[in-house]
């Protein structure tokens, strides 16, 4: 009986961190910024979390986090109601896609993919919220986030990896980062 | 080598077919949300205020020691100029002293004027204050956090939100004591407008970039660059003549302005309790 109540903690805490790890970072994004640029890092923590946790442990990161983060994500970030977790969601799917074919193991590849998918999937989202709008995102703006959430990538994949390390037992690590 | 026949269906088979029945299922209910929400149904709001209950006082707590922070590097350097402060305060209030006595005069001619034109105020607008906590805005939306205290149960979507320098966008979503803003600059914002200058109409629209758009101007509209633009009023949603942008631009396809509030200034903000509809007492003495 108590090791089974012991099983189900660690599978909850499993299911947990990454979404938990995710949600703190972008709470952190929210403080007041200081300058123009920080605008375009607010969905950073978003998207490198997802991606990471969907490639290095997807045993970890589910489909409902991606929709659960999606609605944090829109709720907060004043988007219509849906957009952000459609996007999630695609972006799970492509990572989920990505990881079946190549070796995402290693951090060069991953941050190679990572630039790929995630152009997509911010092409996917302006798409989506250019029609909810009948209007045009400005595409400097999209390729601004773009830029600086590829930059970020190593950044917030090392933060990761240590949550990683620090709360769930990580059995494969990158092969160099 | 012949192949093994297989009778029962393995469980990652089973399972994936499951999981793709998942998506499917989890895509179609957020591209519901996204109808939903453009017909604008209560359910959605419902949603949005739920979530927005929990985690804005979370976003709160975190934004704390920041405002602390700031706080104390404000002082310090209030402290630090207290002498320079001082003698300006004292060339300013001789200024306005001077002003206060115009002003008296210009009131009293103005009280005489309405009664002589039988003219009706807009309704007196009430104020409340609130702080900035957080602010959620990217390339996709621009909207702002604000702890509104106790003055929460006053406040409804759509009221004007000012800044020291003018407008800054108005209520989106009020639960608990916090409020969502959604900024002039985020793209679903629209808002009427009229140069100071020229009085020419038009409409302006947020971009979700720093610059706004001003669209739906007459033809021979005189427009030229650093025109106050200030709300007109029009459709009763704003107070008129709040300064909102300054032109920067005019081309012949494309107005653009700039606001005028800086985002990264934004503290304390204004609330602007502004009521179209006239009261009972103005109703009867209008029939």
């Amino acid at each position: 009986m108590k090791s089974d109540f012991k099983n189900f903690l660690t599978s909850a805490k499993v299911f947990l961190v990454p979404t938990i790890s995710i949600l703190v970072l972008v709470i952190l994004s929210y403080i007041p910024r200081t300058n123009d640029y920080w605008n375009f890092l607010r969905q950073t923590p978003f998207y490198i979390g997802i991606y990471f946790w969907q490639s290095q442990r997807p045993d970890a990161f589910h489909l409902i986090s991606a929709f659960i983060l999606g609605l944090f994500a829109d709720v907060l970030g004043g988007v219509p109601l849906g957009i952000n977790i459609v996007t999630f969601l695609v972006l799970y799917m492509l990572s989920v896609q990505c990881s079946e074919r190549f070796n995402v193991k290693r951090f060069s590849y991953s941050w190679l993919l990572f630039s790929g998918i995630i152009f997509l999937t911010l092409i996917f989202k302006a798409i989506l919220t250019s029609i909810f709008y009948r209007q045009l995102i400005p595409l400097t703006a999209l390729m601004m986030e773009w830029l600086l959430t590829i930059a970020l990538f190593p950044l917030m994949a090392r933060i990761f990896i240590w949550v990683e390390k620090q709360y769930i037992h990580l059995e494969e690590r990158y092969e160099k980062i | 080598m012949q192949r093994q026949k297989v009778l029962f269906l393995k469980e990652n088979y089973v399972l994936r077919i499951l999981k793709n029945f998942m998506m499917a299922g989890l895509f179609i209910i957020a591209l519901l949300l996204i109808l939903v929400h453009k017909v604008d149904l209560g359910v959605i709001s419902g949603i949005s205020k739920g979530i927005f209950y929990i985690t804005a006082p979370v976003l709160h707590v975190v934004t704390l020691p920041s405002e602390g922070l700031s706080y104390g590097y404000k002082k310090a350097s209030e402290i630090m100029n207290v002498y320079e402060e001082n003698e300006r305060l004292k060339q300013e209030n001789e200024e306005l002293y001077l002003l206060k006595d115009s002003l008296r005069a210009v009131e009293a001619e103005n009280i005489l004027l309405k009664d002589v034109l039988h003219y009706y105020d807009i309704p007196k607008i009430k104020i409340r204050t609130a702080r900035v906590i957080a602010e959620t805005g990217n390339a996709f939306a621009n909207a702002l956090i604000i702890y509104l205290g106790d003055s929460a149960s006053d406040i409804k979507p759509g009221y004007a939100v000012v800044g020291k320098d003018g407008l800054i966008g108005r209520i989106d979503i009020v639960s608990g004591k916090y409020a969502r803003i959604s900024l002039i600059t985020d793209i679903n914002s629209k808002i009427p407008v009229i140069t100071a200058q020229s009085r020419d109409r038009g409409i302006l629209i947020g971009t979700n970039s720093a610059e706004l758009k001003l669209i739906f101007t007459p033809l021979l509209a005189e427009l030229h660059k650093g025109d106050l633009l200030v709300t007109s009023g029009i459709g009763g949603g704003l107070p008129p003549d709040i300064p909102i942008a300054r032109i920067k631009r005019t081309n012949t396809d494309t107005i653009t302005a700039e606001p005028l509030y800086n985002p990264s200034k934004l503290e304390i903000v204004k609330i602007l309790l502004y009521d179209i509809a006239p009261s009972k007492e103005i109703l009867k003495e209008l029939e």
